[in-house]
């Protein structure tokens, strides 16, 4: 076995990762190969330990590596290699023996020469089975999108500051800051303008998102997603869910940016999307598993749903209570809002309403635009 | 099994630390490569112990930072005793001595109080075991700061200059992920998730922490255990509920678990009132007869 095909192996190995969405980058990738000759070679578990531990994968990757690695290592070099250079993987570099290859979709045993249809790197593309090709996200134009964006971009900073008790010397607005006035003006001798002037900084809050995408909320997902990107765009510590039947945390699927390869890990990842709606246990769930970790005193929890509800009111009922005790605010956007004959009578979002501190529409853009002047009183 | 990690583990079993595999294989490739090992978990599953564990086994101190928010380089890093530059100032003063002349002297290690991470780089008798304890609690910006420290063991002093690391300390990092932590720092070091433990593990930790368990209640114990985790719960508990209510046990002489004596120490391991309520809503019998092993459900 040659030395320099454990690392292709690796390399290869790596980029199977990438494409299953966990980010393994190329120093984890040397990190690996530094690690393989302290192990045993021939104990497939411990090689298997020990890239969990070298390419840092977190639990919640776990089942897709455990996966990747049984599809892979399987033609593993049994020999232990004397030891290996970190060089750079070069991952083109694809003349040999025929030995296992990753077509982007299934390994098989081929004459190497046949290089795969995909070109090593990050192409991820629609996936044929992706549900949500045919959704209306799809009829979304750039422009559409773009004046979207923008308007979400300012709504979402508004949510995402707030005022802190700490004044901070600003150049325009807020009060006159008597002190640094007097202090200046013992440099230009009593020279009292321009007075100095303070004002509270600005302090980041930290945002969780849960968004409903069962069935009655399909047409406005291409909204959502847009939402979701730009409120990732913005706040640094966004936390994003979305549930239907069940809870998901989808936070590192939403890579800023990247719409395609969004929707194209959503539409894998996210069971049961256009579905039913159990909102209660949905939010009773990231009551008992997820708050405690992601709500604190300074996050703002914005829930985007119709509030039709096939659950039991009570658990809805509870987890509000819960989530509004711990949460600085907790704004309900409903799309259904908007349309002039909608009363919220559905019983989910009846039950709901008195935990929530702003309940606004949100069906268009110009919907978001009133949405502005709540958020920034909030 | 590579021999020097199955070894491994047996070191850390003799210092009174259950680990399977995957924690040896991690301490073992920590060490080998020298690189800080990042342990998450949930609370109450062994991380800060691995810290203490290695420190026993390789025989030297262990220098432990805790973070909360709004930590700081003065608490860190170091800070200058300047009660002790104030006295000698005020002692040269009336020597008659010009205080001009004492800067250098004033500014030397002496005056400097060394604060944990410059305590590990300065360490003088072989590498010390660092622990950076609960790491997500600290802010962003001190994890940025950490992360200069971890990858050049290096400190620079205006006064004094670089402090380069004498011996590279091993660096154990925790995290409960009530934060994430930020990628690049996740990168520099090698990356440990620990479970809650197995049936098999749990009791094997009860029987080598809790003198004075029998093998029949440490077996029950964990059982119970096993099936109150899967239930909902905000607050899992962890092995180290499972340790105090095991000790409770021993104490109150209980052979085996009944649902009074139960009921009676339900604190020791449900610290939420949310979790007490439920649990006792949904009954004990099942879980205790989950413990007996009559019924394997939970």
């Amino acid at each position: 076995m040659v030395e320099g095909d454990l690392v292709l192996h690796l390399a290869r190995f790596s980029g199977a990762l990438r494409k299953r969405g966990i980010a393994v980058t190329l120093k984890d990738e040397l990190d690996a190969t530094r690690a393989m000759p302290l192990v045993d070679l021939l104990d497939r578990r411990e090689v298997q330990r020990a890239l969990e531990v070298t390419l840092k994968i977190r639990p919640r990757d776990r089942a897709v590596f455990e996966e990747e690695f049984a599809r892979l290592w399987s033609a593993a070099p049994t020999d232990p290699p004397e030891s290996e250079p970190p060089s750079q993987p070069n991952p083109a570099d694809r003349r040999g023996p025929p030995r296992w290859v990753w077509d982007g979709r299934r390994v098989q045993l081929g004459a190497s020469q046949e290089s795969p249809d995909h070109p090593e790197g990050d192409t991820p593309g629609y996936s044929p089975e992706a549900v949500l090709r045919r959704r209306p996200f799809e009829e979304c134009t750039a422009a559409d999108l773009a004046a979207m964006e923008r308007l979400l971009a300012m709504a979402v900073a508004r949510l995402a500051t707030r005022q802190s008790r700490r004044y901070v010397p600003v150049r325009r607005g807020g009060k006159v800051d008597l002190r640094r006035s007097f202090r200046r003006a013992v440099a230009s001798e009593g020279d009292l303008y321009p007075l100095a002037r303070r004002d509270r900084s600005l302090k980041d809050v930290d945002l969780v998102l849960l968004c409903d995408t069962s069935g009655s909320m399909d047409p406005y997902t291409r909204f959502l997603l847009t939402l979701l990107l730009a409120v990732r765009r913005v706040v640094r510590r966004t936390e994003v869910f979305v549930f239907n039947t069940g809870l998901t945390r989808i936070t590192r699927m939403i890579a800023p940016g990247r719409v395609a390869a969004t929707l194209d890990r959503l539409a894998k990842e996210v069971p049961d999307w256009s579905g039913g709606t159990r909102i209660g246990d949905s939010l009773a769930e990231f009551v008992t598993v997820h708050q405690n970790q992601v709500v604190t005193g300074k996050t703002v929890v914005v829930i985007v749903s119709d509030g039709l509800d096939t659950g039991e009111t009570v658990r809805l009922v509870g987890a509000m209570r819960a989530i509004s005790t711990r949460a600085r605010a907790v704004i309900w956007l409903n799309p259904l809002l908007g349309d002039s004959r909608y009363q919220p009578t559905a019983r989910g979002m009846q039950a709901a309403l008195p935990f929530v501190d702003h309940f606004a529409p949100a069906h268009t853009l110009d919907a978001l635009e009133k949405l502005l002047p709540i958020l920034a009183n909030s | 099994m590579k021999a020097e990690i199955k070894a491994l583990q047996h070191a850390m079993e003799r210092a009174g630390y259950v680990a399977e595999p995957a924690i040896a294989t991690a301490v073992y490739l920590a060490r080998e490569m020298k690189k800080p090992l990042l342990v998450e978990g949930e609370a109450g599953v062994g991380k800060t112990e691995i810290a203490k564990v290695m420190a026993s086994m390789v025989g030297c101190e262990l220098i432990r930072l805790q973070c909360y928010e709004g930590l700081d380089v003065h608490t860190a890093l170091y800070e200058w005793n300047y009660q002790r530059q104030l006295l000698r100032l005020k002692i040269a003063e009336l020597d008659g001595q010009d205080p001009a002349t004492l800067e250098d002297t004033i500014f030397g290690r002496e005056y400097l109080l060394e604060r944990p991470l410059l305590q590990a780089i300065t360490h003088e008798d072989g590498p010390a075991v660092l622990l950076v304890d609960e790491v997500d609690r600290a802010d962003d910006g001190f994890e940025a700061f950490l992360l200069e420290v971890l990858s050049d063991f290096q400190v620079t002093i205006p006064e004094l200059g670089a402090i380069t690391a004498v011996h590279i300390p091993y660096v154990v990092l925790t995290s409960n992920a009530t934060r994430e932590i930020g990628d690049a720092l996740r990168r520099r070091c090698l990356y440990l998730y620990i479970e809650h433990p197995t049936l098999e593990k749990e009791v094997r930790i009860l029987r080598s922490k809790v003198p004075g368990v029998s093998q029949q209640l440490a077996e029950q114990i964990g059982r119970f255990m096993q099936a109150l985790r899967k239930r909902h719960l905000r607050k899992i508990p962890g092995v180290a509920e499972t340790i105090d209510w095991a000790q409770a046990l021993v104490q109150l002489h209980c052979e085996h678990l009944d649902p009074t004596i139960v009921a009676e120490t339900l604190g020791c391991f449900l610290k939420d009132e949310h979790d007490l309520r439920e649990t006792h809503k949904e009954g004990l019998q099942a879980l205790v007869a989950a413990a007996e092993g009559v019924e394997s459900g939970p």
